[in-house]
């Protein structure tokens, strides 16, 4: 139980002042010599159990009412329904709201979203317990301090449609705990337990949870969970849109997926629906109804004219009726012609060269223009760079004036695949240098590799690509800090990349025969280049889509200053400042951004209750669980029930200690001879 | 006649020259050695007729009812009561209880009056009155055994020892009256009227043992049962330890929660004198130590003068 006046606990010894009132009045009893003793001897030993129930309770009773008025001064609060959590008034707050979409999922039959009902209590619980600093945490980098009652009205405590990173946030947290010494702190936590937001897979919690632990100021957290599932939730999402020319006029090709996914993220019911899906491109609206069957319906090259117009870049939304959770019931895309796929090949053999300007020269589809460019180390400062998509380089690392171009290509979203030089390859790139060939007597076959991510990832089918299936002979060793993504078995990396998750990947073997077999079991090498010319093409696009949060505020905030870009489309209620935290459609220099959730919001399920908890374990923790619409405020003062609690102690202290009813008539005194 | 001492705090001679109208008498006859005031089980010479005897010969000729000749002509002798004097046995009980008081002082003194101080102004005046009638008087205190006792006596120098007696008498120790009851009832050979001036703290059975004893011994017995009003009452509001004046430790209690069960055991207790009373044939009389005792003393000595002693 908290209390706003814990000082005033002091007194609580005071709770046994009855018992030492007694204590003295037993000492300060009366001596009285006494003849009758066998009266008063047979009346001890009629003393009955109820008589000593009664003294007890009349004691206890005291006590309990000098109890109540000592903690009804102290103020307590009242945490809901956990109102069992010790502490007191914290001297810093620290507020770490989860904004994201899923937390504007609502109970139909009440009022508010999750995130303004957890704001308001919030807000309401912070100004009762009115702590010397309230700091709040609502995705940025830095707490700002905020007055507890702006939390409710505070733009930038909004819906945002980026997915909240509740580790980060705690990490910010607990750096400004210990960088400010603060004294007591209170984190407290608003989210509904997503596992994207939690990123619970990830590691460093552990190192997290130490460092609280080992911080010498006490930090409570205090987890107000939305975590109940609001059902019938429906989430549209557009994966892919594409133009096409078709008998002189051009199509824009749009797949949308409907997830029957409640607001919870657990799978929805598998009857069958009809929704409709609306679609608006430049002011036009064209509405299809979708048959909704299992739990992800795919509406799959939808065509939407476009008519005959010179523009091939434009942006249009998909939406779907009101449901519990208006956050995912539209997204926005743009499109544009694609980008000529423009790939630089720098590379001192020329077997090598031969195998890199073929792989990267052949388009994923017709339609498509693909060119590689072979460009001598000495003509660098000439080259492409602009309008190339990445860069496959064999040779020693680039340094000097050449490492300064690559890293200002990298630096504008260029992919960049280092493969080891034949000799030399002393130098050193981004910390990481060309160690010692590795000759195997026995061809080398991978055997790990990463298929969830990256450019080894499995298709979109879900097919593994064959990276097992390559034979390796030699291989180059990388000295540096590199993240393996695919190994051989004796752990040497064949595919590595930066750390920093800059587009910069080392392959340490050859397209040569007496290397490998990249190039005659061309697939790997074939996905590996393509996926990294189409990563680099993205900063390329005329329009581009990305996932609200970090990168949509590189992207939107870039270089060029947030300034610059204009939106163009957007949740029609007001958004505060942040950059690339709103969904909506954004321009600058005729370039177009769709800002969207994450994927992950549609798909990633929650955090079972004790997994939430574990997290926790060893920190002063307590869960609350709230309700979206729910009018209660966490934490109230319940002062008035210990005053309660005292006077009923008290009447039943008055009540029991009144005396017994005496007897009204002495026992016969008259004398008996003289009556006789 | 005691002009050379001290005036006797337990005598007032107002009170004594108001009863001193009034006999103190026995109410059986008792066997004396002189003549006196009361009855005796032999014929004597008193003015009381007692009854007609057949004449047998050597029969006192003048005793001889010549009247009752000269109707019936049978030869009848004429019997008279003997009166006698009494043997007075005052039995005081001077155990550590009858040291308590709560009535107000005594006159001159800032002490209350307790119960020993009571129970001198009844034996003083009793042992006075049945000196002046010519009965002797003797005088036991009676704590757990007999602590001092003086045998009957007739001398008003032996009423001078009996006051003594009972001006020293200090309360102490445990109460064995009814084992110094029994012991008296062995060593007064001769009838009396034992007079016991006790608070009776004592099992009512083993009382009623003893005082069989004294009927069984055909002696007279009257009992002054004194109690103190606080006794009964137990009016105390605070917490209290009761330190026991006999010695037995001390009981701490809060009054207020025991009184109603310290009240059920006294009344417990005297239903079951009241028992013995009747059931003994007893002269009891149940006195409060807030009452006048000059009223204690004239109740009795007219009840037994009248007869009508509590049987």
């Amino acid at each position: 139980m908290t209390f706003l006046q814990p000082w005033v606990l002091a007194a609580l010894p005071l709770i046994g002042l009855p018992l030492i009132i007694h204590l003295i009045n037993q000492r300060r009893f009366q001596t009285v010599p006494w003849a009758a003793t066998m009266f008063l001897a047979a009346a001890k030993a009629l003393s009955s159990g109820y008589s000593r129930l009664r003294h007890w309770l009349i004691m206890l009773l005291r006590m309990l009412a000098v109890a109540g008025v000592i903690l009804a001064i102290g103020r307590p609060l009242s945490r809901g329904w956990l109102a069992l959590a010790g502490g007191a008034r914290p001297d810093t707050a620290v507020v770490i709201l989860d904004r994201s979409p899923s937390m504007q999922a609502r109970d139909p039959a009440a009022p508010g979203t999750k995130l303004a009902t957890g704001r308001r209590q919030l807000a309401d619980s912070l100004e009762t317990l009115a702590p010397s600093r309230c700091l709040y945490l609502g995705g940025g980098d830095r707490p700002v301090e905020i007055p507890p009652a702006a939390l409710d009205d505070l733009p930038e405590a909004g819906p945002a449609a980026a997915a909240a990173d509740i580790p980060g946030m705690l990490q910010a947290a607990y750096d400004h705990i210990r960088e400010n010494a603060a004294g007591t702190a209170e984190v407290w936590i608003c989210s509904d337990g997503r596992a994207n937001d939690w990123a619970i897979e990830e590691g460093g919690w552990a190192g997290l949870r130490d460092a609280f632990a080992k911080l010498p100021q006490q930090v409570r957290f205090q987890l107000l969970a939305f975590d109940d599932p609001v059902p019938g939730n429906l989430a549209v999402r557009v994966t892919e849109a594409r133009l096409e020319r078709r008998a002189g006029t051009r199509e824009l090709l749009v797949s949308v997926a409907v997830s029957r996914v409640d607001a919870a993220g657990a799978a929805g019911g598998e009857e069958a629906a009809t929704v409709p899906i609306r679609f608006e491109i430049d002011g036009v609206t064209t509405v299809v109804d979708l048959e909704l069957s299992g739990r992800e319906t795919i509406l799959a090259n939808h065509p939407l004219p476009l008519g005959r117009g010179e523009a091939v870049r434009g942006w249009g939304r998909v939406s779907i009726p009101a449901d519990p959770c208006a956050a995912d019931n539209e997204f926005y895309f743009v499109f544009d012609e694609p980008a000529p796929r423009v790939t630089m090949v720098v590379a001192d053999e020329a077997a090598v060269e031969r195998v890199l300007r073929l792989v990267a020269s052949i388009p994923p589809s017709k339609e498509r223009v693909a060119r590689g460019e072979l460009v001598p180390a000495s003509g660098l400062a000439t080259a492409p760079w602009d309008e190339a998509a990445a860069l496959l380089w064999q040779g020693p690392l680039p340094a000097g004036r050449d490492a300064e171009l690559v890293e200002a290509f990298l630096a504008r979203g260029g992919q960049v695949i280092f493969f080891p030089p034949e000799a030399g390859g002393g130098t050193t790139f981004a910390g990481v240098s060309w160690g010692d060939w590795l000759d195997f007597k026995e061809p080398q076959q991978p055997e790990q590799w990463r298929p969830d991510a990256d450019l080894l990832a499995n298709t979109v089918a879900g097919n593994a690509l064959p990276v097992g299936e390559l034979e390796v002979r030699r291989v180059r060793g990388l000295n540096g800090e590199v993240v393996p993504l695919a190994s051989l078995p004796d752990g040497s990396p064949l595919v590595t990349r930066l750390p920093d998750g800059r587009g910069v990947y080392f392959c340490t073997t050859l397209p040569r025969p007496q290397d490998s077999t990249l190039a005659s079991e061309g697939i790997v090498l074939y996905a590996l280049v393509q996926r990294a010319i189409e990563r680099g093409l993205e900063p390329l696009a005329g329009a581009r889509q990305v996932a609200a949060g970090p990168e949509a505020s590189l992207l939107t905030a870039g270089e060029q200053g947030e300034g610059r870009w204009r939106r163009l489309a957007g949740p029609s209620e007001p958004v505060s400042a942040e950059g690339g935290l709103h969904a909506g459609v954004y321009a600058r220099e005729g370039r177009l951004v769709a800002v969207n959730r994450p994927l992950a919001e549609d798909t990633a399920g929650i955090l079972a209750t004790e997994r939430i908890d574990g997290l926790f374990r060893g920190l002063s923790y307590t869960r609350i669980t709230g309700q979206a619409g729910q009018s209660d405020s966490i934490v109230q003062e319940i002062w008035r029930a210990f005053l309660i609690a005292m006077l009923l102690a008290l009447v039943g202290e008055g009540l029991l200690s009144l005396p017994r009813r005496r007897m009204t008539s002495r026992p016969p005194a008259a004398p008996l001879g003289a009556a006789a | 006649m005691f002009s050379d001492r001290q005036p006797r705090a337990f005598l007032d001679p107002a009170v004594l020259a108001r009863l001193a109208g009034v006999p103190l008498l026995s109410r059986r006859p008792m066997v004396g050695n002189v003549s006196g005031r009361h009855a005796s089980p032999h014929r004597g010479s008193s003015v009381e007729f007692a009854e007609y005897r057949k004449y047998v010969p050597g029969d006192d000729l003048r005793r001889l009812d010549w009247r009752a000749f000269g109707r019936s002509d049978r030869y009848y002798v004429k019997e008279y009561e003997a009166d006698t004097n009494l043997r007075l046995c005052l039995v005081l009980d001077t155990s550590g209880s009858m040291a308590y008081g709560s009535t107000g002082p005594v006159a001159g003194d800032s002490q209350p009056l307790t119960k020993i101080d009571y129970a001198r102004r009844i034996c003083g005046p009793l042992a006075y009155l049945a000196s002046q009638q010519g009965d002797a008087v003797g005088v036991s205190c009676a704590a757990e055994e007999i602590v001092r006792t003086l045998p009957p006596r007739r001398s008003p120098a032996h009423l001078r020892l009996v006051f003594d007696v009972l001006e020293e008498a200090r309360p102490q120790g445990t109460t064995g009256l009814p084992e110094v009851l029994h012991e008296l009832a062995e060593t007064v050979r001769q009838r009396a009227l034992v007079v016991v001036v006790s608070d009776l703290f004592v099992p009512t059975e083993d009382l009623a043992g003893a005082f069989g004893h004294l009927k069984f011994r055909r002696h007279d017995v009257a009992v002054f049962h004194l109690l103190d009003p606080q006794e009964i009452g137990f009016q105390f509001q605070r917490p209290t330890r009761f330190l026991d004046l006999e010695g037995g430790g001390a009981i701490f209690a809060d009054p207020v929660e025991i009184a109603d069960r310290y009240h059920t055991a006294v009344n417990a207790y005297l239903e079951a004198i009241r028992q013995l009373v009747l059931e003994s044939g007893i002269d009891y009389r149940r006195v409060l130590t807030d009452e006048p005792y000059e009223q204690v003393l004239a109740r009795f000595l007219v009840g037994r003068a009248a007869g009508r002693g509590l049987r």
